[in-house]
């Protein structure tokens, strides 16, 4: 098996490798199908290999080479990086294929499509170099390579339109995580033998608290570049709106997952931290992150900042699950931690899934329509059923509505919320209520954001020039978007199944396992759990617990969460039994309706508006109009400035014009970047008053510090 | 606050018995003229002449009264030299007659009809009218009729003024949203004949020139009981002036 | 041209030697008195100095502006400008232009209160007004008529029906904000309150605010100045008094005025005096109509019900006294068409206490409902200086702090013989709308008081055979100042009729003075206006 499993590890990294040379040797169209084949085949074989090691539990090692006095580099696909990677090779054999299909489309021959093809396959290799790499150096140079490639495919369109410094700024951040992340190892390996990560692992109990807080504030920050988490994650909107919309569901999809996977790999897995003060700070930023995302998303109305910015609040409710299970497993309860993790993975697969097909279905728009304002849009239904149909679905699976996924792992992430009934300090227990509380109207707001941007940008009159026939072109659903529709599906109503996987990487790290708690065998007809009271078990099978256990094959379609041995206290979601009880009901209503109104008279007419002559696209209510209510309330937060307002006349009683424009400067900006930029500048200028080209200044500079330097050299 | 609440309860019920008895209270109708006999047909002639509109038709003695050109201006009643009898009551709805029979309403519409009042040109009297018919004194939710502002949810299609031309288009698009089965209503005498403005570049007389009218309600303006009347008649529950 | 001074007088009462000396001097006029004596007409000579005339009259004089007048004569067009000194009396400036004319200089940039009167003077007339900032789809709406009918010329014949049935589907409206997001809601004009009249609105809004509420009247446009070209006094007088309802007795009276000027009538005391009364009646019932829709309006539902109770019984008590509802029928040229009894009188007049009482008792409840007070209060504000721009007459420019009432200001009939007040406010929002309503409704009810009181016998109606001649009729309508303009030719036909209506002025500036306003205030600053789509149509 484990042969096996590295057979196939060589062979995603020899496709690769075929990939860009190919891709380099020929040109037009053949590149493109160059990308699309090796990239299935690539994917394919992740998902295949990742699958395997995770059934199995072996995880093939394998040494590269050594380097004296630095250690060996060494690859190992364990249970973490196996769910990563199953994640990634999902996603990429999709996005891949939409690249093919969106360069197919719009560029022809004229766009060099050999270096993106290049770059796409490096970016793959990278990535996965990041997942298996079980030491330091190879782990941070593929992370290195994966952050400048990343930078090359933002920037990659170089049109008079695009923002280039977006990719700067983002290169930027990278490369500051990257410094944060190296210092983070340097702190962890200051007492290992070597930097690989089972040394670190061992180092890290040897710890002392300040060098823990420091690797975890480290590691945190400098992953949370990645993940984008406020306050670093600025880069993260503009870069989302500049790049280019091949590489855009790659860049959502695949590289924020790194992120997580840093920060779970350096700082719950390697180097925990003990006591719930870390924790308690993932959660706090976590909650923050999330609200502050989904505030900007409601009221953005071009649709790839907004979804970036969705992005920056899945991203929150993510780390914030993060940080409840570091809080729950260093006060010693290590089933909830077990829980919360399950919740935090769980939601990264989602998030991933859906993100990648809204960042899709957005791609295809704007190649039809020529633009991304949800303003200019609407009425795309009519002339896309199908690209309508999968967006639809990912609206709903991002907005937590069952059966969709979104719905299980937000769900899951409350919960685990909740379970801090259990922790001792009440401090901690009123910080996860108000993060429960923001967590909370994350979700409602995040209903509002997608109900707009579906209803704006779908239904409705058409409200800008574009011509509806290139939709029709392009609107159809392909393969790749129906794949991630059916997965967002089967991940919402199979958590049973899914959970059991994803312990597989828990267990290791929480020492304790989630499944029982999560998916409890006792429903399943062939085995009693002996560990609760028999009267319990009598009474919930009276309630119909082995209901449809012999029907549908498998494990229960029951995921619940279970409370305490003595006084068990359940709380149970189905979405399999949804999704039955809603077909069901939807039969029986389309049946009642057409049965009794067989004899009705079905009159068409158009739409009344009063008695106007038309109703015309102007009349039709806007994005900006429908958000504001929340831009209204949250004003504190948006801080609007009305840069004009301005009011045109032809002559002194006539108007012919109001403008009015308005400009904000996000949050995270005004609180954090600006007086850090302020206070940076501030020094810099009083530093330039040392630069006044005197002489004999400089040399008493020289002086002086000598001088310090030997006064040191005393002292110590 | 509560002042209204007991207020309210003090002043008691104000609502009209209207249509289970006869309102008689002072004022509540103008009346209308009824045919009149003459000693002479000369005399006939001359009461008749007195009608600026020519609602008097003369059949030898007898000083006939065509009801829906009838603009109230009482120039054969008050000070008049060959007055008209003259009836106090309110009753006057009549079957258009314009090519089609009338057919009421079917049944479930008899306690639930809802009616969509246009103003096509209308001078400001009969749309007045028709509004106090929301007010306690008449009340007409107590019989089931609604006002409401959408066609799609209305039976009943009431329309005030001579049709002006800048309301023929959005007319029509009302009469055109409304599902079937529905009923038209002309409700004073400029919808029925154009009333003093008659048929110009500008107002096309009536309703009828434009959409198939049901049933008639004559006045200038007609009374809200008269209004009321033609209401209960679409749906058959009172009777219709037969002429 | 005496009238006397009140003492709420809102201006001084100015030289009018001085401003007749002024016009003749500084611009040129040759002023004459006109046939019926009622106006000082001022030709001008110097079609270009016309706006500066305007504005030396409207801003520096500080007249008011009445409206625009426009004649179709056999060889020149006739303009006249009716400007009301205060207190003085009335002035006209008469423009003779060739039937050739195709451009006359606008004064709407120093009179914005004529704004309106040119745009329907070139839709139905065809004349253009040089830098007018916007002339076309007012009267006449784009889609469904075409350009250049002008309706109202002597060669348009109305007997025939405009081949125009058909609408044109490119027009747009003229939207105004300049914003990404910016979007209008369409309402009407089969308007979405329920029963109203066919009036449609584009409220523009980004989302939070209505920026800006367009108007589009003339949904009710029939044509009734043309319609009474060739009819005898007693047709047009039927026309007169049904073009709007609700104000009914006050247009049929400044008609049968302005006839009575032409035929030179003696009306008899008692008919004057029961013109008061029925004026005031209507006053009364008005009011109240207008008190209902603003209760409506802000959902308070009993006092609304109890406001419509009572507006029912005030016209079932004017069909009892005069035999209609509205009114219709009663004035005549040379008086009224009957006469009433004395227990009609007190009848009427125990109605018309008990109405009062009502009334008071309704306005006290309302100020102790802050609900319904916080709804009206700064909703809609006009402030004096605005109000003074626009014209706004009638109640609503009393609110706002204008104090003119025509009954003061030139009275006719016998206004100047009763006590009586106008009241005015400052605020200029819709509580002092309100207040000002309720208040001109005790006074009318006062008024009615003291003229059954002091009710003379006598005869009601004397002859008045009015042959050719042209006179300014005018009177205190419910809104606000009507004024009726008549030539008649020598048969006594109705040459050219023209109306001017206080809706027409308080719409421009109803919807030049609401702007800014929350989307859920709009039907309660338009309640509070009381204004009239049909009256303004016409």
């Amino acid at each position: 098996m484990s042969g096996l499993i590295q057979g196939l590890l060589l062979l995603f990294f020899v496709a690769c490798a075929c990939g860009i040379v190919l891709s380099a040797a020929f040109r037009g169209k053949a590149t493109l199908r160059i990308i699309a084949a090796l990239s299935t085949v690539c994917s394919v074989a992740l998902m295949l290999s990742s699958a395997l090691a995770l059934v199995s539990g072996e995880g093939p090692e394998a040494r590269l080479w050594i380097l004296n006095g630095f250690g060996s580099f060494t690859l190992q696909l364990d249970a973490l990086s196996s769910i990563f990677l199953f994640i990634c090779g999902l996603v990429y054999l999709p996005a891949s294929l939409f690249v093919a299909r969106y360069l197919a489309h719009l560029f022809h021959d004229r766009y060099p499509a050999r270096r993106f093809g290049v770059l796409h396959f490096s970016l793959m290799g990278s990535v996965a170099l990041v997942l298996v790499a079980h030491d330091a150096y190879s782990f941070l140079i593929s992370w290195e390579c994966m952050s400048i490639l990343c930078y090359f495919l933002v920037n990659y369109e170089q049109n008079p339109s695009t923002d280039t410094r977006a990719g700067y700024i983002m290169l930027a951040m990278s490369e500051a995580g990257f410094l944060c992340i190296v210092l983070a190892f340097l702190i962890a390996g200051r007492t290992a033998t070597d930097f690989s990560f089972p040394a670190l692992a061992a180092a890290a109990v040897h710890l002392s608290r300040p060098a823990l807080w420091g690797v975890f504030l480290l590691g945190f920050l400098g992953f949370g570049v990645k993940a984008g988490i406020v306050p670093v994650n600025f880069w993260l909107p503009r870069c989302y709106t500049a790049a280019p919309p091949a590489f855009v569901p790659i860049l959502a999809g695949v590289t924020l997952n790194l992120g997580f996977y840093g920060i779970l790999r350096l700082n719950v897995d390697l180097v925990p931290t003990h006591g719930w003060g870390t924790g308690l700070v993932a959660l706090i930023v976590g909650s923050v992150t999330a609200l502050v995302g989904i505030l900007y998303a409601t009221t953005e109305n071009d649709m790839k900042t907004m979804l970036a910015h969705s992005s920056i609040e899945n991203a929150g409710i993510i780390v914030a699950g993060i940080g409840a299970s570091m809080i729950f497993r260093g006060s010693g309860f290590a089933v909830p931690a077990a829980i919360a993790l399950t919740a935090a993975l769980y939601h990264t697969a989602n998030h991933s899934v859906y993100k990648t097909l809204l960042f899709q279905g957005t791609g295809e728009i704007e190649a039809a329509t020529g633009t991304r304002e949800m303003d200019r849009l609407g009425g795309l239904a009519r002339f896309a059923p199908g690209l309508s149909a999968v967006f639809l679905v990912a609206c709903l699976s991002i907005s937590a509505v069952p059966p969709f996924n979104g719905f299980v792992s937000e769900w899951l992430t409350l919960q685990s919320l909740l379970r801090s009934a259990v922790l001792p300090s009440s401090f901690v227990k009123i910080v996860f209520a108000l993060c429960g509380a923001m967590l909370a109207l994350t979700a409602a707001l995040a209903v509002t954001c997608f109900v707009k941007t579906y209803a704006m940008s779908f239904l409705g009159i058409k409200r800008g020039a574009w011509e509806p026939n290139s939709v029709k072109v392009f609107g159809r659903s392909h393969f790749s978007s129906v794949y991630l529709a059916v997965a967002c599906l089967l991940l919402g109503v199979l958590p049973t199944f899914v959970v059991p996987v994803l312990n597989r990487a828990i267990e290791p790290i929480t020492t304790a396992s989630a499944t029982a708690s999560l998916v409890p065998p006792f429903f399943t007809a062939t085995e009693a759990n002996h560990q609760l009271p028999p009267a319990f078990l009598e009474d919930f099978h009276n309630l119909g617990a082995q209901t449809g256990s012999k029907i549908v094959p498998g494990r229960g379609l029951v995921l619940l969460v279970r409370g305490a041995e003595q006084n068990p206290v359940i709380f149970a979601m189905s979405p399999s039994y949804s999704i039955v009880a809603l077909a069901l009901l939807l039969l029986l209503t389309w049946f009642i309706v057409t049965r009794a109104t067989r004899a009705r008279i079905v009159a068409r007419n158009e739409l009344w508006a009063g008695g106007i002559p038309r109703l015309l696209p102007e009349m039709s209510y806007t994005a900006t109009g429908f958000s504001n209510p929340v831009r209204v309330v949250f004003q504190a937060v948006f801080r609007p400035n009305i840069v004009e307002d301005t009011r045109e006349t032809v002559a002194v009683h006539f108007r012919t014009a109001i403008v009015r424009r308005r400009e904000e400067i996000h949050l995270v900006d005004r609180l954090f970047f600006h007086p850090i930029g302020d206070a940076v500048s501030w020094f810099a200028r009083l530093l330039a008053g040392m630069h006044h080209g005197k002489l004999n200044a400089y040399i008493a500079y020289t002086l002086g510090f000598l001088l310090l330097i030997l006064l040191l050299y005393r002292l110590t | 606050m509560s002042f209204w609440f007991w207020n309210g309860l003090r002043r008691g019920i104000q609502t009209t018995s209207y249509p289970k008895a006869m309102e008689l209270e002072a004022g509540v109708s103008p009346g209308r003229p009824l045919a009149t006999s003459f000693t002479s047909s000369a005399d006939a002639e001359r009461a008749a002449a007195q009608c600026p509109v020519g609602a008097i038709v003369v059949r030898d003695r007898l000083a006939d009264v065509e009801l829906g050109r009838c603009i109230h201006c009482q120039r054969c009643h008050f000070g008049a030299r060959y007055p008209l009898d003259w009836n106090y009551d309110y009753e006057w709805t009549k079957a258009s007659g314009g090519g089609h029979d009338f057919r009421p309403l079917p049944k479930p519409y008899r306690n639930s009809l809802h009616v969509i009042v246009v103003d096509a040109g209308d001078c400001g009297a009969c749309l007045h009218e028709v509004k106090q018919l929301n007010n306690p004194l008449y009340n007409v939710h107590r019989l089931g009729i609604f006002f409401t502002p959408t066609p799609r949810a209305a039976d009943v299609l009431l329309v005030v003024g001579p049709v002006s031309e800048n309301m023929r288009v959005p007319l029509q698009k009302t009469y055109e949203a409304m599902p079937d089965p529905k009923r038209i209503l002309a409700v004073g005498a400029c919808a029925i004949t154009g009333g003093v403005f008659g048929r110009t570049a500008m107002s096309a007389g009536g309703i009828s020139s434009i959409l198939p009218v049901d049933l008639e309600v004559p006045g200038d303006p007609p009374p809200p009981l008269a209004v009321l009347h033609g209401l209960l008649a679409v749906t058959g529950r009172k009777d219709l002036v037969v002429c | 041209m005496t009238a006397t001074r009140t003492k709420d007088a809102a201006v001084e009462r100015l030289d009018w030697d001085a401003l007749i000396a002024d016009l003749q001097q500084r611009f040129q006029c040759d002023v004459a008195a006109t046939d019926s004596g009622a106006i000082a007409s001022a030709q001008i000579n110097d079609i270009s100095s016309l706006p500066a005339l305007c504005r030396f009259l409207f801003w520096d004089v500080g007249c008011g502006f009445g409206g625009l007048i426009v004649e179709e004569g056999p060889q020149s067009w006739e303009l006249r400008y009716i400007f009301l000194a205060h207190f003085s009396g009335w002035l006209e400036i008469l423009v003779r232009l060739p039937l050739t004319t195709t451009s006359i200089p606008s004064i709407s940039a120093e009179v914005h209160a004529a704004d309106w009167h040119e745009r329907e003077a070139e839709d139905l007339f065809g004349l253009q007004f040089e830098q007018h900032p916007r002339l076309g789809d007012f009267v006449l709406h784009d889609q469904f008529w075409g350009e250049g009918v002008a309706p109202f010329r002597k060669r348009f014949d109305i007997t025939k029906v405009h081949a125009n049935g058909q609408h044109n589907v490119s027009w747009r409206p003229l939207l105004v904000v300049r914003d990404p997001g910016a979007f209008a809601m369409p309402v009407g004009p089969v308007y979405e309150g329920g029963i109203g009249e066919s009036v449609h609105f584009m409220l523009e809004t980004v989302g939070e605010d209505v920026l800006r509420a367009v108007p589009r009247l003339f949904f009710n446009f029939r044509g009734v100045e043309k319609i009474a070209e060739g009819r005898n006094v007693a047709e047009a007088l039927l026309l007169a008094e049904r073009f709007a309802a609700k104000s009914s007795f006050a247009h049929s009276l400044a008609f049968c005025s302005s006839v009575e000027r032409i035929g030179g009538a003696n009306v008899p005391v008692r008919a004057k005096q029961l013109r008061i009364l029925l004026s005031e009646l209507e006053r009364l019932r008005h009011h109240t109509g207008v008190i209902t829709g603003i209760c409506e309006s802000t959902a308070l539902a009993v006092s609304a019900a109890h406001a419509a109770m009572l507006e029912e019984r005030l016209l079932r008590s004017s069909c009892a006294f005069t035999g209609h509802r509205y009114l219709f029928g009663l004035n005549t040229p040379g008086g009224l068409r009957r006469d009433f009894t004395e227990q009609q009188c007190h009848d009427l007049l125990d109605a018309v206490r008990k109405a009062e009482e009502q009334l008071r008792t309704l306005e006290d409840r309302l100020s102790f409902t802050s609900s319904f007070l916080d709804r009206l209060e700064e909703a809609g504000i006009v402030d004096l200086e605005r109000a003074r721009d626009l014209n706004l007459v009638g109640p609503v420019g009393r609110a706002s702090g204008r104090g003119h009432d025509l009954r003061k200001e030139c009275p006719y009939g016998l206004y100047d013989q009763y006590a009586f007040q106008v009241p005015r406010e400052k605020q200029g929002d819709g509580y002092a709308r309100l207040r000002v309503l309720f208040q001109e409704a005790y006074q009318s009810a006062h008024l009615i008081r003291q003229v059954i009181a002091s009710l003379e016998s006598g005869p009601v109606h004397e002859l008045c055979q009015p042959t050719r001649g042209v006179a300014l009729g005018w009177v205190e309508a419910p809104i606000g100042a009507a004024l009726h303009w008549l030539r008649l030719d020598e048969s006594g036909r109705v040459e050219r009729y023209r109306i001017i209506t206080p809706s027409f002025n308080n719409w421009l500036g109803f919807h030049v003075a609401v702007e800014d306003f929350a989307f859920q205030d709009f039907p309660i600053i338009l309640a509070t206006f009381g204004l009239s789509a049909t009256e303004c149509d016409r």
